[in-house]
């Protein structure tokens, strides 16, 4: 067995320091060594978005990344998104607009809709759309996830 | 409180812990000394197993057992035909059939562990064509032959009615399957504790369902086997009796004595369950000149792989249920199964309904075209009403199909632009409808389509709801809180439904058939009621005064005659526990509806009440590529009553969604019974950015055994979608598309043959 | 997926030197997304991963009057897409990137790694090959240069030696006279993959078209310059009619290919459809109109 790298990182803001062997891959790394477990796991060939984080502000799939590909990294997983515990307005508007039904896939839809609306704060329906593209709900039909997206636009950044 | 009272759109309950995500599913769970399974699957569609050597697999470090299928239970599992075991014995019959399982410190471990397995087969001739499977000379799939079942309905005079017809109209449409693609995979944790009990946590629509079938395949007595519900991430009926995974997961648990969790990657959970059953149906009927349908033939080939599971009870919903959305007097249906070495096929969202929708919708379009009819004034004329008794006995209680009709026909601008001239550019489009019907519960299962609900309001007044009707991600959780907190008179934040589980919640059959809404839904009400009446009669007491004058609203006991006479709830269910013979506040309320099972003529009222839905598409083809793009989609669906229009909506909306996945771009591709496109980039769904804004709109048909009015509401909308398309893409480019998917391919090919049949 | 050893060379000619040392063991690692899944599926193994993550240099992207612009193999498909330098000089570049795969992917996926790795099923290699593209490719004995045209060889396979880094792409400066057209097609909206892109440089003198480069990519195992087309546009006024006979042509020039996203017959016939889109919008034409 190979010898275990020591990655030091940032996530939802606390310095986080781990011996990780160098094929870890990010998700069974936040999930399964540091319980982050709000990270999902749905297809592993990076098609279904569901194990969504930020790197560096930057969304990614965290099943086709490698921990040790993070060091020195500053991540966001769906766990650091709240304030204090509650929900931050992008939370509260995908439970408030049926942007979430089975939940599986919400935490991953929640990391690309914060990618966008950091970009972009009142994109159109076509941006979203577009932006949501790496992500896949079997639930919602994505009305409600883009109903979501608009709404939390509206009140983060006004009409 | 009011925010959320029954027929106002509120946010899921449970809504919170998945946005922030904390819900926990079942491959979230651990359990300390837990190990993980990985499954070896047969290479081949149909050989004997003549030798299994795990020698080395075990000696691998990390490896802790490996079981093969010498060494499940004999006893064999099965809906009606009892005919799979834990991991296949001595034959396979299907590629992608388990026949090991390693159980190991890591999946990693586990996963090189199969490799090391060595099988010796002895490959025999598979059966993989279903039209070849009643031939004479077929390879057998299993010693019965290949005939699983098979079903014969006749009413009135067929034939007759046939000679009086106007326009008669033949034609045969094949429907291919489906994968549930909820986005959590199966995922299943099992263990023993040394007291002989198996607790198994998975991701399940029915924790009794669940139960008996591990006791069946495990061969032990239901009393040792705890089956609880974690949060689901969809199932779509890929999660009820059919998938594998969760029997495997509680056998190794049982045998190695240890926690061990298997969670299926994706290629592993589409090999590890049922696709819905792919079909040809062969349908003629005939139609006076005005409109009237006069008589219905239908003759179908269903294929349920090599295992029957539910494909029995889902083949008969094909053959019979779109009989009774019209108003129809003389049908014969005949349908058969058959096995083949393919994977098995089963439930699946619609039941069997989306197969018959697209065949009876596409073929209506092309009657209402001979008859220069308008296909929504056809529905409407032919529509079944409210208080008809449809042709296989079922009592309509309510029906809202005209107003959908009436709603999509306004919302897409139906009469406009089905006048517009035809296109002739190289983007064309056109438009479609469709209409379908539904149950809203389903008497098949034993004589008992009921549900059971425990309410415990606790000494500080707020309510604990213990139901094992399973929310997975429907959002019957919420509907049943709406319920509750509505006729008990507390805020919706004050109650709570627990996780089933079934040692400690009362047996329901879970989410099938659409029936937790209209079953569940009546429970509730009677439960919430009564504990009504006892924390009334116990403020009576309390307070000295009438219970008839008393009322619960926030929370508070308050009298309508004295406003004096007040308490709240927190010191009348302290009141209730704390006095000489007191006890806490639990409420038990079973509700079962009036209906009956089906006679051995398929006759009879199954459900208490049918739901109904139309939908209205219009789509554009791109005549040089053979893309079919979504532009508009209006969808109607009358629920009865909307108890949480949000959760309404957004049914429709993901089920339309879903169904334009399976008419356009999903398409499972086999090479001999393989699966090739087993990943989620192969097997495309669709993704936000390919599917146009989905319109909602919802009929309240109020109906009379619903709770407050409400049916079901989910199943229906994944109807129509399919020949809604086909219709469009005939009204666009003037060829139908009979057998699903409608590729790109097809539209090239049937523009091509178009092309050379005009310029002949 | 097994274990490997992971090492982070801090400059170009340290990553050449392990991937030297460590000879067919080693693998070159950049944005991982593809490489990732096929460590995942056990269609690869190797012992080391020689990572270009750190290689900072590598991910620059600038213009120079004279050279043109200097895309750094590692920069991500983002950067290039939302790069004010690409979307001023190269507009179709950065619209091209800017679609691919998905944003995710984008994010993590280098446009180096996307053309080593040569999947036919993807966008970057038609559109630059259109445009000219020239690849800077460092071995441990130096570095050379190479013209897009010589580099995808084949189905996963480009002119490159073991031990190479591929660092930089340079696209020539900008013809103002010459226009480039680029478009992809997926077989459904739902897809992630191309199954056909068609990219088009074409100087319009005077209605007619003259310098023409025409390219077929995703539909065939590498992309396919379409000389035939080509030649046939070259110094042609064109109408619909010789946009329709060059959408012939190229269906009939390219050697596609034949997987689950579509046969030989599917994909010719996607790319006759690009190209007379592509050529009538080129000579401002509506392709809408007829068929």
């Amino acid at each position: 067995m190979m010898a275990k790298n020591r990655i030091s990182l940032e996530i939802n803001g606390e310095a986080v320091e781990a011996d990780v062997r160098p094929n870890r891959l990010l998700s069974d790394f936040l999930r399964d060594d540091l319980a982050l477990t709000g990270t999902k796991r749905g297809c592993e060939t990076g098609v279904c978005g569901a194990c969504s984080v930020l790197v560096d502000g930057d969304v990614v799939k965290s099943c086709l990344s490698l921990a040790i590909q993070m060091n020195g990294c500053s991540l966001t997983t769906v766990e650091g998104l709240a304030c204090d515990g509650a929900p931050s307005p992008l939370q509260k508007s995908f439970m408030e607009c049926g942007g979430l039904q089975c939940g599986y896939c919400t935490p991953g839809f929640l990391m690309a809709a914060s990618d966008l609306l950091a970009r972009t704060s009142r994109p159109d329906v076509a941006t979203i759309r577009k932006n949501l593209s790496g992500n896949l709900c079997r639930c919602t039909g994505y009305q409600g996830i883009v109903d979501a997206i608009l709404d939390a636009s509206e009140k983060m950044h006004g009409t | 409180m009011n925010a959320f009272a029954p027929g106002l759109p509120t946010p899921q309950v449970t809504s919170q812990e998945k946005a922030l995500g904390r819900a926990t599913y079942a491959g979230d769970l651990k359990i300390a000394g837990m190990l993980h399974a990985k499954l070896l699957r047969s290479p081949h569609a149909h050989a004997r197993i003549l030798n299994v050597d795990v020698s080395r697999a075990i000696a691998l470090p990390g490896v802790r057992a490996v079981f093969t299928g010498d060494d499940v239970p004999q006893r064999a599992w099965g809906v009606k035909h009892k005919q799979q075991h834990v991991l296949a014995r001595e034959v396979v019959r299907f590629v992608g059939e388990e026949i090991a399982a390693v159980v190991a410190i890591d999946e990693d471990t586990a996963e090189e562990a199969l490799d090391l397995i060595r099988v010796e087969y002895e490959p025999l001739p598979a059966l993989i064509d279903p039209s070849q499977a009643l031939e004479p000379n077929a390879v057998k799939v299993h010693p019965g032959g290949n005939l699983a079942d098979e079903i014969g309905i006749v009413r009135g005079d067929v034939d007759s009615a046939f000679a009086e017809a106007d326009i008669v109209h033949e034609e045969t449409y094949t429907t291919h399957s489906q994968y549930p693609g909820y986005m959590e995979p199966m995922a299943t944790l099992a263990t023993t504790d040394g007291s002989g009990k198996l607790t198994v946590w998975t991701a399940t629509q029915s924790v009794f369902l669940a139960r008996q079938r591990l006791a069946e395949a495990l061969d032990r007595p239901v009393s040792t086997v705890r089956v609880v519900q974690p949060t689901v991430g969809g199932g779509f009926g890929g999660k009820i009796i059919e998938e594998r995974s969760s029997v495997i997961a509680g056998f190794l648990a049982a045998a190695t004595d240890r926690p061990v969790r298997l969670c299926l990657s994706r290629i592993d959970d589409m090999l590890s369950g049922a696709f819905s059953v792919p079909m040809k149906i062969r349908l003629k009927m005939g139609m006076t000149r005005d409109g009237r349908i006069t008589a219905k033939d239908v003759s179908i080939r269903a294929d349920c792989g090599a295992y029957a599971g539910l494909a029995p009870e889902v083949m008969l919903v094909t053959a019979m249920r779109s009989d009774n959305m019209q108003r129809l007097e003389h049908t014969r249906s005949h349908a058969q199964l058959v096995y083949t070495h393919t994977m098995p096929r089963g439930a699946f969202r619609g039941f069997g309904g989306t197969q018959m929708a697209f065949a009876l919708n596409s073929h209506l379009t092309a009657m209402a075209d001979l008859a220069g009819i308008d296909p929504i004034e056809l529905h409407r004329q032919n529509a079944i009403r409210t208080g008809d008794l449809s042709i296989h006995g079922w009592k309509i209680g309510s029906c809202g199909l005209p107003e959908c009709l009436n709603q999509i026909e306004g919302a897409i601008g139906w009469t406009e632009k089905r006048s517009r001239p035809k296109q002739r550019g190289v983007l064309r489009r056109g438009i479609g409808m469709a209409a379908a019907m539904h149950v809203s519960g389903n008497r098949t299962m034993g004589n008992w389509d009921g549900s059971t609900i425990v309410l415990k309001v606790n000494e500080d007044g707020r309510v604990v709801v213990l139901t094992s009707e399973a929310d997975v991600g429907q959002g019957s959780n919420t509907m049943l809180s709406q319920i509750c907190a509505h006729e008990l008179g507390v805020p919706l934040s004050h109650v709570s439904v627990q996780t089933p589980d079934t040692d400690f919640t009362p047996y329901c059959l879970g989410s099938i058939a659409s029936r937790v809404t209209i079953n569940a839904g009546k429970a509730m009400i009677k439960a919430a009621r009564e504990a009504r009446e006892t924390i009334l009669a116990a403020a009576a007491e309390k307070l000295g005064c009438d219970a008839i004058d008393l009322t619960i609203e926030d929370g508070v006991v308050q009298s309508t005659s004295n406003a004096n006479h007040f308490a709240k709830l927190p010191d009348i269910c302290r009141y209730h526990i704390f006095r000489h013979g007191g006890e806490g506040i639990h409420i038990k309320a079973t509700h079962d509806p009036d209906t009956v099972m089906m006679d051995g003529d398929h006759y009879g009222n199954i459900a208490p009440a049918y739901s109904f839905a139309a939908q209205a598409v219009e789509v554009e083809v791109d005549t040089e590529t053979g893309q079919v793009r979504l532009i508009e989609s209006w969808l109607s669906d009358d629920c009865g009553k909307a108890i949480n229009p949000l959760a309404v909506h957004g049914q429709s909306n993901g089920a339309a969604v879903q169904a334009i996945g399976w008419t356009l771009c999903e398409e499972l591709q086999f090479e001999e019974g393989r699966l090739m496109n087993g990943n989620l980039a192969d097997y495309t769904m669709p993704t936000a950015d390919s599917v146009p804004e989905m319109h909602s709109s919802i009929v309240e048909s109020m109906d009379p055994n619903g709770p407050l009015g409400a049916k079901g509401a989910s199943e229906t909308a994944i109807l129509p979608g399919a020949p809604a398309i086909a219709n469009a893409v005939f009204d666009a480019i003037g060829v139908r598309i009979t057998d699903l998917p409608i590729t790109p391919e097809k539209i090239l090919a049937a523009i091509a043959a178009q092309k050379e049949k005009r310029d002949a | 997926m097994r274990d490997f050893h992971y090492l982070e060379p801090r400059t170009v000619s340290e990553a050449t030197a392990m991937l030297a040392d460590h000879g067919e063991e080693a693998c070159v690692f950049a944005g991982g997304t593809a490489l990732i899944l096929a460590l995942r599926q056990r269609m690869m193994a190797p012992g080391v991963l020689v990572s270009l993550g750190q290689l900072e240099e590598m991910r620059a992207i600038r213009f120079d009057p004279k050279e043109g612009l200097l895309i750094g193999a590692m920069a991500r498909h983002n950067d290039i897409a939302r790069s004010k330098i690409v979307r001023q000089h190269y507009p179709v570049v950065a619209e091209m990137a800017g679609g691919l795969a998905n944003p995710q992917v984008r994010n993590q996926a280098t446009i180096g790694g996307n053309l080593c790795y040569a999947d036919p099923s993807t966008d970057p290699p038609a559109c630059l090959l259109a445009l000219g593209a020239e690849l800077t490719i460092k071995g441990q004995h130096g570095a050379r240069r190479i013209p897009m045209d010589e580099f995808n060889v084949d189905y996963f396979t480009v002119a490159m030696e073991p031990g190479e880094i591929l660092t930089q792409i340079r696209l020539p400066p900008p013809d103002q006279e010459v226009t480039t057209f680029y478009r992809r097609h997926l077989r459904t909206p739902a897809e992630h993959r191309p199954v056909a892109n068609l990219a088009l440089a074409v100087r319009n003198r005077g209605g007619a078209f003259e310098d023409v480069r025409l390219i077929v990519g995703a539909a065939t195992p590498a992309p396919q310059l379409l000389d035939g087309v080509q030649d046939y546009l070259s110094g042609r006024s064109v109408t619909a009619e010789v946009a329709a006979e060059a959408a012939d042509r190229a269906a009939e020039e390219m050697f596609p290919i034949s997987d689950g996203r579509g046969d030989e017959g599917f994909r010719r016939q996607v790319v006759r459809a690009l190209t007379r889109r592509l050529v009538a919008e080129a000579a401002n034409l509506d392709w809408k109109e007829t068929e």
